[in-house]
């Protein structure tokens, strides 16, 4: 029997593999785009993984955010004196000046990421610098000779200065060109092109700057307080595992409040960004594969309907209906093995194109930096494989359903006349009987496996749950919205002019696939356009939505000495400005309700534990760990609401130092009213009882805090002041040049330089998941293809007998764009109203955020699909409209 | 033995019902050769495919062989169908994506033959075919066409050959062959052949002939002779 099932299968497919276009196409877009996607993603983190000790620049690392005291110095010297290498890196922002002042083109101030580093850094990878030079010679210290540089810096030397291209442009400068930063004086000696610990640059507030140590020194930007972050790569030699080192460092560091990572665990936010990634373009592959199936399950419903006849016969031969399904699930088996292999080589050739579409797009090396090769390695194998199986197993689901239609061929077909007329058999007999075990076994196995399929790509239960559920609800939505408007149309009287009529009749008459055109159209539809919403909303919200009283400046690092000055030099040029200053300490936890926290896992055991913990128990984890910036208001800020307790009242005395805690960090922490939090701030130890929780509007652009601490409470402490000032924008460059030159050690971060960086990520982020959404629309298209090319014969049919009574070739083709116009409009409609539902489901439980219609993205959408809809139409019929009626008509 | 016992066949038509044969009872002993004559709509063609199993009847009850196929399930009588009974069409019904050796090996490969194909040759040289193996059904003239049906519908030798109309579609000298080659079937292999019809000529080769009108038996006559017709020795191997 099987032999029989095998043979017929191969006779069936070899006799009509050209009908199978459309499906092989749909399989093969879906599992492209998966495969694509997971094959690249797969190649990154090799990548990751491969040069994790370069992307951690050591074995290990070290990292604080304040210089090192003197008890931490002697742990570092005593490791050094173990034969093990220690590289210092600084890493903080300041603010750069052109020296003499810029050309008219350049600006001249700009904020810079400065890194300084000691020689022979880096320990693992390399810098890439033009010249080409080492680094070590470029950064050193050289007389300035002449000019302005000489005059500004005290003991006449002018550090070397390695700075992306972007800071030269940025100002106007060029390589051998002066600058200061802080207090010391550079030359600028070359171009940075990578380096080998910085890589996930796609937002950085500036332009990176490399000095030397002494230079940082020198620069006298680094006083109490400052934000930095100091940074001590480790190498160990090749005998000694660099774990043991981890934990011993990570409990002798611990009044340092150092962290302490291995290379293995290197770039965890990266990996998870790309993983996270990954997942969703992956399933919105998974989409794409999805409405494939609906163009599967079409080519087999059309192919099974011309197969009546044959599987009649192969009945009254003696074949019964577990024969004859078996017969062409195993050709659909055959087919969906063929798509998928397809699909596999094409999902590899459009990732082996990525790379240089990438480093264009994003203007960056950081492929080639991270050694990612897209060839074919044992890395790739799961991917593909998953690839090929995904495709497989959603053929196999998207067919089942069609051929469950061929029990219902009775063999009697054969012997009425009319066996066309016979065929509904399958569809109107399974809907007027009560569906019998079969049927339902087999829809239940369909669901379970639609689920399992989606499980298995989001990896994750919850997310594959959600991800099905959402799909089925658009589908379901669309199959009746569509129903109802095509019975509206149905009861609706019918247009005079014929072409209209023909094109009408042609959406609604029954077996047009009219819904199944809709679901996929509007499918594709609602997954591009609801990309589009969600964009535009975040951009709405964090460019126009900015509060109008919203600062323009955040100043940071003011010295508390420095106040007076600041004050000073704003109000001088700008009277009508009323800077504000915020106190702002630096700390850790060091207990919650006396209960000392634990800032990281200190052996092995402790480490896996935390790393297998939940995602929710890993959060409130970092509640626990993450540094605070801490101050002391008088008065409730702005857009915070006090929920439980209550805020200090004037003039209040405080025995101890009370604090107000946001109410996340409050449910996090698991703390309330009359708790007590300690913190560690950079060494000293206080102690405040939780007096208010409050609620805090984070999006408003202002200074907002976790954790605010009464007056006075922080008196000793190493506070420093972040300015915020709001100017007009033709004053911006004029208070951020007068501040840096008297106060440079002052940074000043513009919000509108910041937003823009945030949009122009957000917009790189966005094609990225368009270009897959595009899929969704290439498979929503190939389903028309397929349901159209299903009534071919019968268009070809009606349009010669059209032809015949006196139609031109225009007429019909105006019939026909005038249907597959309305068939878009149906489509888009659906789509656009799913995707606004989406959008809001997304802006509201995912980004928190408010909802509004854009009427004009809207529009596109549906313009767009009305457009997209009559080309494909077009694509798939157009040689109909050629024939000759006579030869058609003799044929009949 | 074939027996068809109080048979009706109702089928619903745009609301009505129709009734196609009429509490009809017939039986066939096994060997016997019988036509099956009447005007259009008498019902004929129905009772050959209910007697195939092809259709299940309203009412009644039909044992082909002793079995009640009627109470078979939709699988059962598919096998059944494949061991005992060879159906022949007007309009042959060959599968249009199959060669003609592909074709005639259809029943034995759902049987399990192992050599199906060397089979299907065979049989398709028995019937004047043997240079048509690897042709597809557009390629073949209808008596073509008929003969490799003929030659699918005895593949398995079955003891019950149905034929509705075998000549129909066909002209008089290619009917003549097709008509011949059943006889022969007969006469060699005792192959019970019940055959519908309205040529009068094609009846009279029968031992019996059945007449329907309306759903029910009008006349049942055993002609004292039939109608010789010259056969050929046997080509079935």
């Amino acid at each position: 029997m099987m032999s029989f099932v095998l043979r017929m299968a191969w006779r069936e497919t070899r006799a009509g593999w050209r009908r199978f276009g459309y499906f092989l196409t749909c399989i093969a877009v879906g599992v492209g785009a998966l495969v694509a996607v997971s094959l690249f993603g797969a190649h990154v983190e090799r990548a990751v993984n491969k040069e994790a000790r370069s992307l951690l620049g050591g074995d290990l690392e070290i990292r604080l955010s304040r210089p090192i005291g003197p008890a931490g110095r002697e742990v570092l010297d005593a490791v050094g004196e173990r034969g093990i290498a220690l590289r210092h890196v600084s890493e903080l922002v300041a603010m750069a000046a052109a020296l003499p002042p810029a050309s008219e083109h350049g600006q001249p101030t700009q904020i810079v990421e400065l890194k300084a580093v000691e020689p022979h850094y880096p320990l693992y990878g390399s810098v890439s610098v033009e010249p080409n030079q080492p680094l070590a010679t470029l950064l050193r210290a050289a007389p300035c000779g002449s000019g302005a540089g000489a005059a500004n810096s005290p003991n006449g030397m002018c550090h070397g200065a390695v700075v992306q291209e972007s800071l030269l442009i940025r100002m106007g400068l060029t390589m051998g060109d002066r600058l200061t930063i802080g207090d010391a004086s550079f030359v600028i000696t070359g171009m940075i092109r990578t380096e080998p610990d910085r890589v996930a640059n796609a937002f950085s507030l500036g332009p990176r700057v490399l000095i030397s140590q002494d230079a940082l020194q020198a620069a006298r930007l680094v006083q109490t307080g400052s934000r930095i972050r100091e940074r001590y790569l480790v190498r160990t030699p090749p005998t000694l595992q660099p774990e043991p080192l981890m934990y011993e460092l990570r409990g002798r560091l611990k009044s340092e409040n150092a962290r302490v990572s291995v290379y293995r665990d290197a770039q965890p936010q990266l990996k998870q960004f790309l993983t996270q990634l990954t997942r969703y373009l992956g399933l919105i592959g998974l989409t794409a594969l999805f409405i494939g199936g609906v163009g599967v399950a079409t080519s087999v419903h059309a192919f099974i309907r011309e197969k009546i006849a044959t599987i009649a016969i192969l009945k009254t031969l003696g074949a019964d209906s577990a024969t004859v399904i078996a017969t062409y699930v195993t050709q659909a088996l055959a087919l969906g093995v063929t798509g998928s292999a397809a699909g596999v080589a094409l999902g590899f050739s459009l990732q082996r194109a990525l790379p240089p579409v990438i480093a264009a797009l994003f203007d960056s090396d950081l492929l080639v930096q991270l050694g990612f090769a897209a060839d074919l390695t044992a890395a790739s194998l799961p991917p593909l494989a998953k690839g090929m199986a995904l495709g497989v197993l959603a053929t196999l689901l998207f067919v089942l359903w069609p051929l469950l239609g061929i029990r219902e061929i009775k063999p009697a077909a054969v012997l009425r006349r009319d066996v066309a007329d016979a065929q509904p058999a399958g569809e109107n007999a399974r809907r007027r009987r009560r569906p019998d075990r079969l049927t339902l076994a087999t829809a239940g196995s369909i669901g379970l496996g639609l689920v399992g399929v989606s499980m298995w790509q989001a990896q994750s239960w919850r997310v594959g749950m959600l991800f099905i559920a959402a799909f089925l609800g658009a589908v379901l939505i669309l199959a009746g919205g569509a129903s109802v408007l095509l019975r509206g149309l149905r009861r609706s009287p019918r247009p005079a002019a014929l072409v209209l009529k023909q094109a009408v009749g042609n959406v609604i008459r029954p077996g047009s696939q009219a819904i199944g055109m809709t679901m996929a159209i509007g499918v594709g539809v609602m997954v591009v356009v609801t990309v589009s919403l969600v964009e535009r909303s975040l951009l709405t919200q964090v460019g126009d939505r900015r509060p109008a009283d919203s600062p323009t400046f955040f100043f940071i690092d003011i010295q508390p000495d420095q106040k007076e000055t600041f004050l000073r030099v704003v109000g001088d040029r700008l009277p009508d400005v009323a800077p504000e200053l915020t106190p702002l300490v630096r700390s850790r936890l060091s207990a919650v309700k006396g209960e000392p926290v634990a800032p990281e896992a200190l052996t092995e055991e402790e480490d896996r534990k935390e790393k297998d913990g939940e995602k929710e128990e890993r959060r409130k984890r970092w509640y626990f760990t993450r540094e605070y910036v801490l101050t002391f208001l008088s008065d409730l800020p702005k857009d915070n609401r006090v929920v439980a307790g209550e805020w200090w009242k004037p003039n209040q005395r405080f025995d101890r130092p009370l604090l107000s805690i946001e109410e996340e960090a409050a449910r996090a922490l698991g703390v309330t009213i009359g708790d007590s939090v300690a913190f560690d701030i950079q060494g000293t130890a206080i102690t405040a009882e939780v007096s208010s929780i409050r609620q805090v509007e984070w999006g408003n652009f202002s200074t907002n805090f976790y954790m605010i601490l009464s007056p006075g409470a922080l008196d000793d402490a190493p506070v420093t002041y972040v300015g915020t000032v709001r100017v007009k924008p033709a004053d911006e460059v004029r208070v951020q040049q007068a501040v840096v030159a008297v106060l440079p050690n002052v940074t000043a971060i513009n919000v509108g330089d910041v937003l823009q960086t945030f949009a122009t990520v957000l917009d790189r982020l966005s094609l990225a998941i368009r270009a897959v959404a595009v899929f969704c629309v290439l498979a929503g298209a190939l389903v028309m293809g397929a349901a159209l090319a299903a009534t071919r014969y019968r268009r070809l049919y009606e349009s010669v007998i059209l032809k015949a009574l006196g139609a031109t070739r225009g007429a019909i083709a105006r019939s026909f764009a005038a249907e597959y116009a309305l068939l878009g409009a149906l489509g888009g409609l659906i789509g656009c109203v799913l995707a606004s539902l989406l959008s809001w489901a997304l802006l509201a439980f995912v980004f928190d955020l408010p909802w509004a219609l854009q009427p004009s993205v809207l529009a596109a959408g549906f313009i767009a699909t009305i457009v997209l809809t009559v080309l494909v139409g077009f694509l798939s019929t157009y040689r109909i409209l050629g024939h000759p009626p006579l030869a058609v008509l003799r044929h009949e | 033995m074939i027996t068809v016992r109080h048979v009706s066949m109702v089928l619903p038509a745009g609301g009505r019902s129709i009734t196609i044969l009429d509490d009809l009872s017939l039986t066939i002993p096994m060997k016997q050769t019988v036509a099956v004559v009447g005007p259009s709509g008498s019902g004929k063609s129905t009772l050959l495919g209910l007697m195939a199993g092809l259709d299940r009847p309203t009412s009644g009850v039909i044992e082909l062989d002793g079995t009640d196929i009627t109470r078979l399930s939709e699988s059962a009588m598919a096998r059944f169908r494949r061991e005992k009974v060879g159906y022949i069409f007007q309009s042959f019904h060959l599968i249009p994506t199959l060669t003609a050796r592909d074709n005639v090996a259809v029943p034995l490969e759902l049987r399990g033959d192992r050599d199906a194909a060397d089979r299907a040759t065979e049989l398709l040289a028995a019937v004047g075919l043997a240079d048509r193996v690897d042709h597809y059904p557009v390629q073949l003239s209808g008596g073509e066409q008929q003969r490799v049906a003929v030659a699918r519908a005895f593949a398995c030798r079955p003891p019950i050959l149905l034929a509705d109309e075998p000549t129909g579609n066909l002209d008089s000298a290619t009917g003549a062959q097709v008509i011949q080659l059943l006889l022969t079937l007969h006469r060699d292999h005792g192959t019970t052949l019940v055959l519908v019809t309205h040529d009068p000529a094609l009846a009279g080769f029968m031992e019996r002939v059945v007449s329907l009108r309306d759903g029910r038996i009008e006349s049942d006559s055993t002609p004292s002779s039939s109608w010789a017709i010259p056969l050929p020795p046997d080509p079935f191997p």
